[in-house]
């Protein structure tokens, strides 16, 4: 720590008490720095003219910090005031350690207002890494570092394991591809143990694992969040320094609130990705089906299952010859139309929209979610559709478009069914095949439906039966009823 | 001529600390002197005339608002290079600043080295 004896001396306080003590020493006296340079003296007149009574070489008196001379008391009586400037420095250096260390610890607060105040507005994990590095490395000498997160799928299981995945990093040692562990070396003692730790002779830790660039120190703390793991910070430095208490007790501290704001990040990520399969799926079922997807409540899921479900299969007919004539922006733009309307209805009645085949819609009633007398909701929402298409607004809609639909119900299997990139939510079974049997078989504006239909809905509808058709793969035809509506 | 820069705070720690902060510059020849209150501070300011003031907003005897505005408008010194120090959470009025003529205002806690190399560029020191 460096004192500077001008500035000591000129100090008001201590200018103006030496300048009173050089008064009452009756002989000459002066204070010189190192250089020899004069900083304060008393000389007197009577003295000067009587050069003779001078001594040829006046005592100096040394003044020191520590074991560091800065300067001189020159002079006969100068003993006390040496002894007093050697008291002053003493105070100067106690105070200046003092103010120092007030000053770091100011330097900590301001860090963690900063850290704190500013971590929430950053919204992805890379910009809060980056962004604790760069704080963290202002206080804690280092040469490089890096934050390391645990994949987030091996978090489940409550027990650590799998890869660490380097999310924000600097300097040289800690920046290499070089995989990082999660049960090997320091750190993944550290993941383990979930605390953290000074190690300021590395290569001497027996966990230690060398990598492509020299590391003497390091200071690491895990990520803690609801008293799990989650990650650790790295700082390191490539000469042997010693890391303090006091640096890891900043570490900790900032890396708790960075734990916290990245698994809010995390948790942020998590419903935006929630928000948009929501409005994905919204596109398929009806808002409360979406809803009760993902409430998890109940049975509700989009696994395969074995199910009793009732199908519904609408097209249009003569659907080609009635387009023949129109650009295919128009075609598109009544279909879309037609679609909208379609789907309106089958979502009001609970439904699901299974996919378009062309102009074809295939509908399902009972899946995913519990649908109560899905057979008898599936009928009404056929009526709707028939009657919704007859007072449709777009007149061309309503002059060409007849469609024709076939309802069947019984034992399926419905659930995802693809490959992991594209999956269809679908159904497959017999009962599938015969509603789209029935739909093929209807004119524009009837509704066919099975025998399974019928028997259960004779008292709420009125029905027809229209005579009974062969269906591949079954033995006995199947009986098919008309809805008159 | 020396240059000279003030610290006014009624807080010793702050004081303290702004003045360890700033100490380095007094190689460069430059001059500190604190006062612990507006009125204080004004005084100074107007003996001294320095040619930098860290005033603190929130003070009794004369608040930082009063002594700016007394400085701004007195041509002598209307020119000292005023810098605002408000806390944190409470709300710099940003128009009150401008209407008393504050040059820049500066949150606390502040940072050491941000004060630091605020005041050599307003004094004109090499970084």
């Amino acid at each position: 720590m460096a004192i500077s004896l001008k500035r000591l001396v000129s100090k008001p306080e201590h200018s103006s008490l030496l300048t009173e003590m050089l008064q009452l020493v009756p002989q000459s006296v002066m204070i010189i720095d190192q250089e020899g340079k004069v900083l304060l003296e008393k000389k007197l007149a009577l003295e000067i003219e009587d050069l003779t009574k001078l001594p040829a070489f006046p005592p100096k008196f040394p003044i020191q910090a520590e074991s560091e001379i800065l300067g001189w008391v020159v002079g006969e009586a100068g003993g006390s005031i040496a002894t007093l400037l050697n008291y002053l420095v003493i105070r100067e250096l106690e105070r200046k350690s003092l103010i120092t260390d007030t000053l770091e610890k100011y330097k900590e607060i301001n860090l963690l207002y900063r850290v704190s105040s500013e971590l929430g507005s950053y919204l992805n994990i890379e910009a809060i890494a980056n962004f604790v590095l760069s704080e963290a490395s202002r206080l804690i000498k280092s040469t490089s570092g890096c934050l390391l997160l645990i994949e987030p799928q091996n978090l489940s299981n409550g027990s650590p394991s799998g890869k660490l995945k380097k999310i924000a990093a600097f300097g040289q040692e800690l920046t290499t591809d070089q995989p990082w562990e999660i049960d090997r070396g320091i750190t993944g003692d550290i993941i383990a143990q979930g605390n953290a730790e000074i190690i300021n002779n590395a290569l001497a830790d027996p966990r230690f694992i060398p990598r492509e660039y020299p590391l003497r120190a390091l200071i690491c703390t895990a990520l803690n969040v609801k008293g799990k793991v989650i990650g650790l910070i790295v700082l390191s430095h490539d000469s042997p320094i010693a890391y303090t208490a006091a640096d890891l007790k900043l570490l900790i501290a900032i890396s708790s609130q960075a734990a916290a704001a990245i698994d809010n990040t995390l948790l942020h990520e998590h419903k935006l990705q929630e928000e948009r399969i929501k409005t994905n799926l919204g596109r398929y079922v009806a808002s409360q089906v979406v809803d009760a997807i993902f409430a998890a409540e109940g049975d509700i899921s989009l696994a395969p299952v074995k199910k009793n479900v009732t199908i519904l299969f609408s097209d249009i007919r003569n659907f080609t010859t009635q387009c023949e004539l129109l650009a295919p922006e128009q075609i598109v733009e009544y279909l879309n139309g037609y679609f909208t309307a379609m789907v309106e209805e089958i979502f009001s009645y609970g439904g699901t929209v299974n996919k378009f085949v062309g102009d074809m819609i295939v509908a399902i009633f009972g899946a995913p979610s519990h649908l109560e007398n899905h057979e008898q909701k599936a009928i009404e929402t056929a009526i709707a559709m028939q009657q919704r298409l007859q007072h449709i607004s777009v007149d061309w809609i309503r002059e060409n478009f007849h469609t024709g639909i076939g309802i069947s119900s019984g034992e399926v299997v419905v659930g995802n069914v693809g490959s992991p990139q594209h999956m269809d939510y679908t159904a497959i079974g017999d009962e599938v095949n015969i509603a789209s049997r029935l739909q093929s078989l209807a004119k524009g504006g009837q509704i066919l439906v099975s025998r399974s239909i019928y028997e259960l809905n004779q008292d709420k509808f009125d029905f027809k039966s229209v005579g009974s058709l062969n269906v591949k793969g079954k033995h006995n035809a199947v009986e098919v009823f008309e809805v008159i509506y | 001529m020396s240059k000279k820069i003030l610290i006014v705070d009624d807080e010793p720690h702050i004081r303290l600390l702004l003045t360890q902060t700033l100490e380095e510059l007094e190689d460069e020849g430059v001059e500190i002197f604190t006062a612990s209150n507006g009125a204080e501070g004004l005084e100074v300011i107007q003996t001294e005339k320095p040619d930098l003031v860290f005033l603190d907003v929130m003070m009794p005897q004369m608040n930082g608002f009063d002594v700016c505005k007394a400085v701004k408008t007195n041509l002598e010194i209307s020119n000292i290079f005023i810098i605002m120090l408000t806390a944190k959470g409470q709300e710099f009025d940003r128009n009150k600043g401008i209407e008393v003529g504050a040059d820049l205002y500066m949150t606390k806690p502040f940072d050491p080295d941000e004060i630091l190399e605020k005041a050599q560029n307003i004094l004109g020191f090499a970084l």
